[in-house]
């Protein structure tokens, strides 16, 4: 009963994982592996190189931004605002998305139909000014971003699982348990959401990554949250103005994005081949 | 001179460190202008030998040894520009499933065209006369109409026709027939078998006929080959392979098919499953010796090598003169059904679908089922027959309440349920369970065995837990024929007849009254198919239940019914007592259908009505 699951085994869900631990830890535990405090300002040491260069203080590794703030343990805490909002903003969006997903692939007929309007209606909007829309209306903070990726993203969810509950409906399977007795709400959780769950964790992990990106553009604009929480959406705006004196502060951020993200897709992308039933065994590998 | 000439030719599957063996010395040869049919259940590596032939294996699939000539070339060490020159000209192809084998954005004009292109026909306005001419040849009618359809347009029978009409416009000189009947209707499948022999009887084109029965295959073929687990049990004549079968396996088969003339015979059933490829390597003597009825000792050290039986009739098998001896057992008696005491009772039921309307709001109106009166007595099986669009399948609906009826009265159990309301669905889940068609798409993946047979007692509650559970599960899978273990696994761990056993356990699990079963049978291997048939008996005799059985197989419904109704668009054409309706059919259509099944002696003449004469008579 020791042996791994399938979908551990994949190589590109083990590197998603270890990245995603990596930034998970840098989040618990940021005050005892930030080197300094995050916020404090030496305005002696602004805008110094990273330790190893010429120049650099070994008090920041990565040295520090315009107002002499540690780069690096500003990262580190801005693990936590990125990955607060990539897990409780895809769970969100996954959730409604879900929900609104099975019950208009499973009851069909005028249902569907409105559901279906309401979704392609959502998705006449650009996400991104649909979203910076919701936070002026909705005001900064992060619960409000958070609210903005559930309420703009949730669309995407449910367009793609409804058709994958389409699928699952048609089975003769469903039917059966129809016949044999088992009320809709037994039915769509017991016979549907196991069919559709591989689907809804892959889409859950590709999710997260675009969760990050929407908050890194909604920080980068300043409708994030204040600027006492570090963000890497902030700091690359903060560093945006000394670019060519201290470029490490912008290439810094950058980078942990892009790890994050891509973290978040190669984990989906694993979880996609190894889950998805509809992949034969070669395009698996 | 042979036109393709096969010696010992070894296919296995290669994998990280070890091989199993798909094909095993295989030897054959086949002349200009005849038919070599191959038999045998699934598994048993006859389409691995099409796609050999035309080196289409695939992936993992290696030739481990033999040789393969075509008309004097070697085919297996060819150049593969070489063997493309030859595959599509010189070997053509018949498959399985004609509406996947026609790409369905392009018209059959323009997919006729490239064909004709590629095999030297010039594209230019001749293309039309010569695809115009080759449609004639197939008996298809309105040719440049034809041209400028698309696939689906088309009925599976016409898209089978211009696959052959394809398959014979470069005049072959080998054609590879792979099922090519299967997902086609009785009625259909008649007629394109005698299309494939004349044709092939107008190009003096050699065949081989790769199918599953072989029934079919001793009608149409010159000699037959029957594979078992990859190696040929027995060649010859197929007159006689058919009419005295040495090998054990093939006079198994034969019995395990319920028989369409004479008395009501038992069927043989053969016990287990054939050996997968990774037993077979730890197998040291025949491979049939662990279903033989004929087995002694020596079977299970050795492996029999293919002796002479007969003039050109070979068979592997140590005791070829026990083969005649092998009797099926007493037919499972039909128990009778309670006639006066009416289960279900349809009176005047009719389904319609509106298909279109018009600008003054007329309806164009499409009646699945038509009109259809009929009651099923208590222990009593009726079966309906018809094929694919007849409306059997709607019927079902309609019965289980999957679907409502637009019009007339469905009694259960002496109560109106035609309006399907939430009561009349409780009152259904009671009396009637339905067991579906196709086992893979019936059974949840996502749960198991258990879970899944007593589904029934989960949605009224009846349960006390797990532990319970698993103990009610073992029961019925015990009933069914399933070894307890089987309760802990997933449906993907079971095989074919096992998912249809399943499949019933969850219908018998609510203890219904009236079962309503879907083509259950179809699909699955002539030996499971027999197995499956008598469980039904014996679950009939100690449950005493009706079923209404919905088959297109004739001989399975004689074996298993009491009593038939014909299908034909939607209505009823003729109805009575099995026997008495295949022994003197009085409708047209009736007539047809029983005319499209091969007969059981090979040297009657075989000759299928067709559906157009019908059409003209009605």
């Amino acid at each position: 009963m020791t042996r791994l699951p399938n979908w551990l085994k994949s190589g590109r869900v083990q590197i998603g994982l270890v990245i995603i631990l990596v930034l998970v830890i840098c989040a618990i535990f940021a005050p005892y592996l930030a080197p300094n405090d995050p916020n404090e300002q030496n305005l002696i040491s602004i805008l110094l190189p990273p330790a190893w260069a010429d120049g650099g203080d070994p008090m920041f590794p990565l040295g520090t931004d315009s107002l002499g703030r540690c780069v690096l343990s500003r990262l580190i805490f801005g693990a936590r605002v990125a990955l607060t909002v990539a897990f409780v903003a895809s769970i969100g969006a996954m959730v409604i998305g879900a929900i609104f997903a099975h019950i208009a692939g499973y009851f069909g007929g005028f249902v569907d139909w409105l559901i279906g309007r309401i979704v392609e209606v959502w998705l006449s909007f650009p996400p991104v000014i649909l979203s910076l829309i919701l936070m002026v209306g909705l005001g900064t903070g992060l619960r409000n971003v958070i609210l903005a990726i559930v309420l703009v993203d949730w669309t995407r969810f449910c367009r793609v699982l409804r058709s994958e509950v389409l699928v699952i409906r048609r089975k003769d399977y469903i039917s059966a348990a129809q016949l044999i007795g088992f009320s809709n709400w037994r039915t769509i959780t017991r016979e549907i959401l196991p069919g559709t769950l591989p689907l809804l964790i892959t889409l859950m992990s590709l999710e997260m990554g675009v969760a990050v990106i929407v908050e890194a553009i909604l920080s980068f604009v300043g409708m994030s949250v204040g600027s006492e929480i570090p963000a890497w959406g902030q700091m690359i705006a903060d560093a945006r103005l000394n670019i060519y004196d201290a470029p490490w502060g912008l290439i810094c951020p950058i980078l942990a994005i892009f790890f994050a993200v891509f973290g978040f897709n190669i984990l989906g992308d694993g979880l996609r081949r190894t889950l998805d039933t509809r992949l034969s065994e070669t395009e698996r590998a | 001179m042979t036109i393709l000439n096969v010696k010992n030719l070894s296919v296995a599957s290669v994998a990280r460190n070890a091989t199993f063996p798909v094909l095993t010395d295989l030897t054959f040869s086949i002349e200009p202008g005849k038919v070599l049919g191959l038999v045998g259940e699934s598994g048993a590596g006859k389409s691995m030998i099409g796609r050999t032939v035309s080196q289409f294996l695939p992936n993992g699939f290696k030739v481990i040894g033999g040789s393969m000539e075509f008309a004097g070339k070697d085919l297996l060490n060819m150049p593969a520009a070489e063997r493309l020159e030859l595959l599509g000209r010189e070997i053509a192809f018949i498959p399985q499933e004609p509406l996947s084998a026609l790409n369905p954005v392009l018209t059959v004009g323009q997919q006729m065209k490239e064909h004709l292109t590629r095999i030297g026909i010039p594209a230019g306005k001749g293309w039309r006369t010569w695809a115009m001419e080759e449609f004639e040849a197939v008996h298809l009618p309105h040719g440049a109409a034809l041209l400028d359809k698309y696939p689906h347009q088309l009925s599976g029978g016409m898209c089978q026709r211009i696959l052959i009409a394809m398959a014979f416009a470069s005049k072959p000189r080998l054609l590879i027939a792979d099922e090519p009947t299967t997902a086609l209707d009785v009625t259909i499948q008649a007629r394109i078998v005698k299309l494939i022999s004349e044709m092939q009887r107008r190009d003096g084109t050699a065949v081989i006929f790769i199918t599953h029965d072989l029934r079919l295959a001793s009608q149409i073929s010159d000699e037959i080959m029957v594979l078992y687990a990859g190696r040929p049990a027995e060649r010859g004549p197929a007159k006689e392979v058919f009419s005295t079968p040495s090998h054990p396996y093939t006079r198994c088969l034969q019995l395990a098919n319920p028989s369409m003339s004479g008395p009501r015979r038992g069927l043989f059933i053969l016990p287990e499953r054939m050996p997968g490829l990774k037993a077979l390597n730890e197998l040291k003597g025949c491979r049939f010796a662990s279903r033989c009825p004929n087995v002694i000792d020596t079977c299970r050290l050795k492996e029999p090598p293919l002796e002479t039986v007969g003039q050109n009739h070979i068979a592997a098998c140590f005791r070829t003169e026990a083969t005649s001896g092998i009797v099926p057992p007493p037919p499972v008696p039909m128990p009778q059904p309670v006639l006066g005491v009416n289960r279900l009772e349809t009176s005047n039921i009719t389904k319609s679908y509106t298909v279109g309307w018009n600008l003054l709001g007329g309806k164009t109106m499409f009646k699945a089922v038509n009109d259809v009166s009929f009651a099923l007595a208590q222990n009593e099986f009726v079966a309906v027959v018809g094929e694919s669009g007849s409306g059997k399948s709607s019927l079902a609906r309609l019965i289980v309440g999957l679907d409502t009826p637009t019009s007339g009265k469905i009694e259960l159990m002496g109560k109106d349920v035609s309006r399907n309301t939430e009561a009349d669905k409780r009152h259904r889940r009671e009396f009637v369970q339905m067991v579906f068609q196709d086992p893979q798409s019936a059974l949840n993946p996502r749960r198991r065995i258990a879970t899944i047979v007593t589904q029934a007692l989960e949605a009224i509650g009846k349960l006390s837990g797990e532990k319970d559970r698993l103990e009610r599960a073992r029961e019925l899978l015990a009933e069914i024929g399933l070894p307890p273990e089987a309760a802990s696994r997933f449906p993907s761990q079971l095989s074919g007849g096992q998912k249809q056993r399943v499949n019933i356990a969850r219908a018998l699990c609510a203890v219904p009254q009236i079962l309503v079963a879907d083509e259950i049978v179809s699909g699955l291997d002539v030996s499971v198919q027999a197995q499956l048939l008598d469980l039904l008996l014996k679950l009939r005799q100690q449950r005493q239940f009706s079923m209404v059985f919905i088959s297109h197989d004739l001989s399975v419904v004689r074996y298993l019914c009491d009593r038939v109704l014909v299908m034909y668009r939607g209505e009823v054409v003729e109805s009575g007592p099995t026997e008495e309706v295949f022994a003197s059919p009085k409708h047209a259509y009736t007539k047809t259908l029983l005319s499209a099944v091969p007969p059981d002696d090979v040297s009657a003449e075989w000759t299928p009505a067709s559906v157009e004469q019908l059409s003209k008579v009605g």
